[in-house]
């Protein structure tokens, strides 16, 4: 039984059908043979009836009492006792008056006693010393002069028996045969409907990383295999999605880290082959520490992001009052503000409240307020929205700078990803502070988009559902 | 004051006994996990600087022993990974304070005084540096007799550069001292350098003499010689 479990699909079904027509087939063909031999058995017992009449018509008494049978058409003769009947006559006393001759002193029965109501039979079977199955039925006939004799009765079941026997064979030989021809075309039909398995299952063995945009060839898209193939092809493309984020990640990444390496590399070079005083040294340390510097928070920033894909940070949940939260923000962030005579407006709902981690959503509201001000040009003002609908409770961020160009922004909470390369990095930054909010702000189960604001800008818009919702994902790039 | 480095790679054990002497600690460098226990467990130290990943015993094993052992010797783990689950091992086994590699120089000076003065009160009286004077109980600031008026945070950005009076202070330590923002993910650098330049505006450019100097690439520090 378990290597049938292992065989494969086609051969299994194979099996459970043909297992389960051949139990239908039997149990069709029993019910069938049953009603047969009731049916054989119901006519034979119908002729016996009508063949004890005609003999009991037959019957009579002479002068002397004795019993006379005035016809005997239709008694089995010797070379056939299978047509025609057996016939024993006794009287009410027990005396055998007639029996036939084929019976050959073979009794239908036991010698009749006490009263001859008590002899009456219906239609039974019964089995002659010779062998020979007979069906009989016994009754009391009054012959003309008042008298009671037992009339016997019996003719063969043999021909009965061999028809029935001849429909079991028939049954018995054509059941197994029908069941294997089903079979045959069963695992035929099978082979020839899981044929798209085999040629999908060795095309899939054959994609690997670098060949993810490979899809399998999907003959029905609406029959089971089509949409495990379709399965399989979106699978596919959210791989092969992933992957490219990956590897475009790898190479920023790396992109990332070279430039304060070079810096590093260059300085301390130029610098040793430069006569310099202590100062001269100094600064030149001064300024490799500064690349330094930069290549920690990067890869402290790194870190924080592979931790949070790892799923490996818990949200400490308590209470927070979004416009005490952008007022915090504010406070922070106020004197980078003020250097470009900019001011930083919150208007807003001052009751809503969400459940969620403080400092991990202060970390996305700073990181938006941060990167207003730096694109906001001097004089710009930074306007703070907190409102909200039925579901979500928001925080939007307006500046007045460039504004996103609607190409850069669905990437721009990629990692990384930089609207105008050669500007931000001058601005310094790790390039990660959108991806970071974006995390920040999914992990409590929220949105974060950007738009284009009223005049030259963009509105950041943070949504948050204020019923806590159970996902815990760690979702950082989808 | 005996300090016992252990510390397996050459550049890093190094360059920190090396500070550390410059500062005025007695160092015993020990560059396996074996070594500084043998150290730890044979002489007095006054404090023990223990990296977490040793060859063979690591930091955390020899920490666990020495605890065992009835050591009470104040220990700094430094830690290369920033994992939460190092920092709560590390503090379980016994560990006084922790360090995240990479780590400021300024700030394992800082940590290290601050784990030797443990139990001992901060100063509380006025600080008095070359004609500036600070008060922290009436939060007051006065310059050569004349009052300068200072924001909070500016006031407690002072302070601090005053306790740490003479040494150098990173942005790190400022962030995490004066700004109270632990991660190092949020970008306050800006900030901080914004609050000392106005700080400095207040306190140091009407006079003759600058007490704030910048330090390139590392930070902050108030002195009246400015190195």
């Amino acid at each position: 039984m378990s290597g049938l479990l292992r065989a494969n699909l086609r051969t299994r079904l194979t099996v459970l059908y043909a297992s389960l027509l051949g139990a239908a087939l039997l149990l069709y063909a029993g019910g069938v043979s049953v009603f047969f031999l009731h049916n054989l058995q119901e006519q034979l017992d119908l002729s016996l009836h009508r063949d004890v009449e005609t003999v009991e018509g037959a019957l009579s008494a002479d002068r002397n009492g004795e019993l006379q049978i005035s016809s005997r058409e239709g008694e089995a003769d010797e070379d056939d006792l299978d047509r025609g009947y057996l016939l024993e006559v006794w009287s009410a006393d027990g005396k055998l008056l007639y029996r036939s001759e084929q019976l050959r002193d073979q009794p239908l029965g036991a010698v009749p006693t006490g009263s001859p109501d008590s002899n009456r039979q219906h239609a039974h079977s019964l089995r002659l010393p010779s062998g020979m199955r007979l069906r009989s039925i016994s009754r009391v006939h009054h012959l003309p002069d008042g008298k009671a004799v037992i009339v016997r009765l019996a003719v063969s079941q043999e021909p009965l028996w061999h028809e029935f026997w001849e429909m079991v064979t028939v049954l018995g030989i054509g059941l197994p045969v029908t069941v294997i021809l089903v079979a045959l075309t069963g695992y035929l039909v099978a082979a020839r409907a899981l044929k798209p398995v085999d040629s999908m299952a060795q095309r899939a063995a054959r994609i690997t990383a670098e060949q993810l945009n490979e899809r399998l060839h999907i003959e029905n898209p609406d029959d089971e295999l089509g949409q495990l193939g379709s399965a399989f092809n979106a699978t596919l493309a959210r791989l092969e999605r992933s992957f490219d984020q990956l590897r475009r990640f790898t190479a920023d990444a790396s992109h990332e880290l070279r430039t304060p390496l070079t810096a590093i590399q260059s300085v301390g070079e130029v610098s040793l082959q430069m006569p310099g005083d202590v100062s001269y040294y100094r600064d030149t340390i001064g300024s490799m520490l500064e690349e330094t510097n930069r290549l920690t928070q990067l890869v402290d920033s790194l870190l924080t992001m592979a931790r949070a894909d790892a799923g490996r940070i818990q949200l400490h949940r308590v209470e927070v009052n979004l416009f005490d939260l952008a007022d915090e923000t504010v406070g922070l962030l106020e004197v980078l503000a003020e250097e470009k005579h900019q001011s930083i407006l919150i208007d807003g709902n001052r009751s809503i409240s969400v459940t969620a981690d403080r400092t991990i959503l202060r970390q996305a509201l700073v990181n938006l307020v941060h990167n207003a001000v730096k694109y906001s040009p001097t004089n710009g003002d930074i306007r703070i929205r907190i409102r909200e609908t039925e579901r979500d409770a928001i925080v939007e961020v307006q500046d007045y700078g460039p504004g996103i160009p609607p190409e850069h922004r669905a990437r721009i909470f990629e990692r990384f990803y930089r609207v105008d390369k050669a500007r931000t990095r001058a601005e310094g930054g790790t390039g990660l502070g959108l991806s970071i909010a974006q995390w920040a702000v999914s992990i409590h189960g929220g949105r974060i988009a950007v738009e284009c604001g009223p005049k030259p800008g963009s509105v950041f818009r943070i949504s948050l559902p204020k019923t806590v919702s159970t996902v815990t994902t760690t979702a950082g790039h989808d | 004051m005996r300090i016992l480095l252990v510390e397996d790679e050459t550049k890093v054990g190094n360059a920190v006994s090396e500070g550390l002497r410059a500062e005025g600690y007695e160092i015993t460098w020990a560059q396996s996990g074996e070594e500084g226990f043998f150290h730890a467990s044979s002489q007095g130290f006054d404090l023990i600087v223990l990296d977490v990943m040793l060859p063979g015993r690591d930091g955390i094993e020899v920490l666990h022993t020495l605890r065992k052992q009835g050591s009470r010797t104040p220990v700094l783990l430094l830690t290369a990974k920033d994992a939460i689950e190092d920092r709560v091992l590390g503090l379980d086994a016994g560990a006084d304070d922790y360090l995240v590699k990479p780590f400021a120089f300024a700030e394992l000076s800082a940590r290290l005084r601050a784990l030797l003065r443990r139990n001992k009160p901060e100063p509380a009286g006025v600080f008095a540096i070359a004609g500036l004077e600070i008060d922290p109980i009436r939060r007051t600031v006065t310059r050569e007799d004349q009052r300068i008026d200072l924001t909070a945070r500016e006031f407690e950005l002072l302070e601090y550069l005053a306790r740490n009076h003479g040494r150098v202070v990173s942005r790190e330590m400022l962030a995490r001292d004066v700004w109270k923002e632990g991660g190092r993910v949020t970008p306050l650098d800006n900030v901080i350098d914004v609050h000392v330049a106005r700080l400095r505006r207040k306190m140091d450019d009407p006079f003759e003499t600058k007490l704030l100097h910048t330090v390139r690439g590392v930070g902050f520090t108030l002195s009246e010689d400015g190195s």
